[in-house]
């Protein structure tokens, strides 16, 4: 298998835009192609991430729209659907097609329209990503799915709520460092523990917003590489999964997908969570992250609040997590999320982070899971 | 080609009807629910349908505020996770328990909420 690097990467502003998703993603492409260094015609495939174009845009074969939409319309593109992990799986596919020696460039991401639609039918869309006949029909939505795994893990370990409420603090502190992200704010843990309930435990603050955005990454094999002094490499990429069924996970409390996805890319890359200087992942609610630096191993399983609230994840910190200022504070537009966050530790691995920098970091961690936590991608990636 | 014992419409004709049904291996004993193909445990194939009593136990619950389209009438309305006796677990909407005396531990029963068409599980007071 021949090795692969991200050679460049683009990101659009956050929040809500008034144009198509496509139009998101070729924005993002384009700034991929420009930081890469490369022509457009040098890409030789696409594997692109939407979820809910069908719903909120009326727009299906939404692969060969994105590469028309980019002016690249003979590549030969590939739509990927994986809830939240979206654009991850489509970054897996592409390093795939490239250590296989199949392609030499592609080009993978995605994006997500959902801001044209009242919050109470995109809420509907999301809740798709859950099983139509055991947990939609009962009215479930996303907060829920997360309240009810918040609620067993306060249980098992007596996490608090404002445990929860430190990691909305601290991602909202991180967004204001970042320029694209789609709250540049900072929130009070007041304000968080103020705001109303949307699905007990959860409050308002705890959950990520609804966003538009387009994210895009440029994989090459390292033969086309040689030359480029910002190339990352991909040390390891991997998907792990576990049943659809909320009902049929053995542990409410912990995302057994994350453990096993970790393990094996750790594994792959020949490194430990300790190795670990800089980690964007999967905080759709604060219970999410907090079960996430469990499941990655940098904190011992029933720890992750502590580490909330003592600031061990904060810029400056142990292990700095979502120097972005993560899903909830950067913004989560679902078919992008996992391109934005490689972005994110692409940039920080360059040292080009500004502002929100963590100072020498060589290995970062990117970790995105799908709805109801069925599929998890981990991957890592290095300077070296 | 085998016949599935139990199929997502037998599932919830029989929940309709106020019972609940799941699958059990006659390899290894498992037991299964929802009703799937091969046997998670032993990757077998042969399944017989077993009646489940219906009693459990609360191991999470949500209470849903903000509720997805539609459902708005609804609101506010509590999903439970419930961990049955002979040991697999069913999510529900809570019925007839008054949101605040919801918690882990209560004990449950099993009944089917039936709305227009469309029948889903619910558990009430044991």
């Amino acid at each position: 298998m021949r090795r692969v690097a991200v050679i460049g990467v683009g990101i659009t502003r956050f929040g809500k835009h008034d144009c198509t998703s496509t139009e998101l993603f070729a924005a993002a492409a384009a700034e991929a192609i420009a930081d890469a260094d490369i022509a457009p015609r040098d890409v030789q495939a696409l594997y692109y991430g939407n979820v809910t174009g069908g719903e909120t845009e009326r727009q299906l074969h939404m692969g060969p729209l994105a590469a028309t939409t980019l002016g690249l319309p003979t590549i030969p593109t590939t739509r990927v659907e994986a809830a939240c992990a979206t654009s991850h799986a489509a970054f897996r596919h592409g390093v795939m097609e490239i250590a296989s020696g199949v392609s030499d460039v592609v080009l993978v991401g995605g994006a997500e329209r959902v801001l044209n639609v009242p919050t109470d039918a995109a809420t509907e869309y999301f809740a798709y990503c859950s099983d139509a006949s055991y947990e939609q029909s009962l009215g479930l939505t996303f907060p829920g799915v997360f309240a009810l795994i918040a609620r067993a893990h306060m249980e098992r370990y007596g996490t608090t709520e404002e445990q929860m409420a430190h990691v909305a603090v601290k991602n909202h502190r991180h967004g204001v460092l970042n320029p694209k992200a789609q709250f540049q704010k900072e929130i009070s843990l007041e304000a968080v523990l103020r705001s109303p309930y949307v699905a007990d435990p959860l409050k308002l603050y705890d959950c990520c917003p609804f966003t538009d955005g387009g994210a895009a990454v440029v994989l090459a094999a390292e033969e086309v590489v040689k030359k480029r002094r910002r190339a990352i490499w991909v040390l390891a990429t991997v998907a792990a999964a576990d049943t659809m069924f909320l009902s049929e996970k053995r542990d409410l409390w912990r995302v057994a997908a994350t453990e096993r996805a970790a393990l094996r890319a750790y594994r792959q890359a020949g490194k430990t969570p300790a190795d670990v200087d800089v980690a964007e992942l999967h905080d759709c609610f604060t219970i999410a992250e907090i079960v996430a630096t469990e499941g990655l191993g940098f904190f011992e399983p029933g720890s992750g609040g502590i580490a909330a609230e003592k600031g061990w994840t904060s810029l400056g910190g142990k292990i700095p997590v979502n120097p972005s200022g993560g899903l909830k504070a950067k913004g989560h537009p679902i078919g992008a999320t996992g391109a934005a966050q490689i972005g994110e530790i692409v940039t920080q691995l360059r040292g080009e982070a500004g502002a929100r920098q963590v100072d020498g970091a060589s290995t970062g961690l990117v970790h995105t899971l799908g709805g109801n936590t069925a599929t998890v991608l981990v991957s890592l990636l290095g300077r070296e | 080609m085998n016949e599935r014992v139990v199929t997502l419409k037998s599932f919830f004709v029989d929940v309709r009807a106020g019972r609940l049904t799941g699958i059990r291996c006659t390899q290894c004993g498992g037991l299964a629910l929802p009703p799937k193909e091969f046997c998670p445990t032993c990757q077998r194939r042969q399944w017989e349908p077993v009646s489940l009593h219906g009693s459990g136990i609360v191991t999470s619950f949500t209470v849903i505020r903000i509720p997805p389209r539609g459902r708005a009438p609804e609101a506010p309305y509590a999903v439970v996770v419930v961990k049955l006796d002979e040991g697999v677990s069913l999510l529900g909407r809570a019925v007839d328990i008054p949101l605040e005396a919801l918690q882990t531990g209560l004990s449950v029963k099993f009944r089917p909420v039936v709305a227009n068409d469309q029948t889903i599980i619910g558990f009430g007071p044991a």
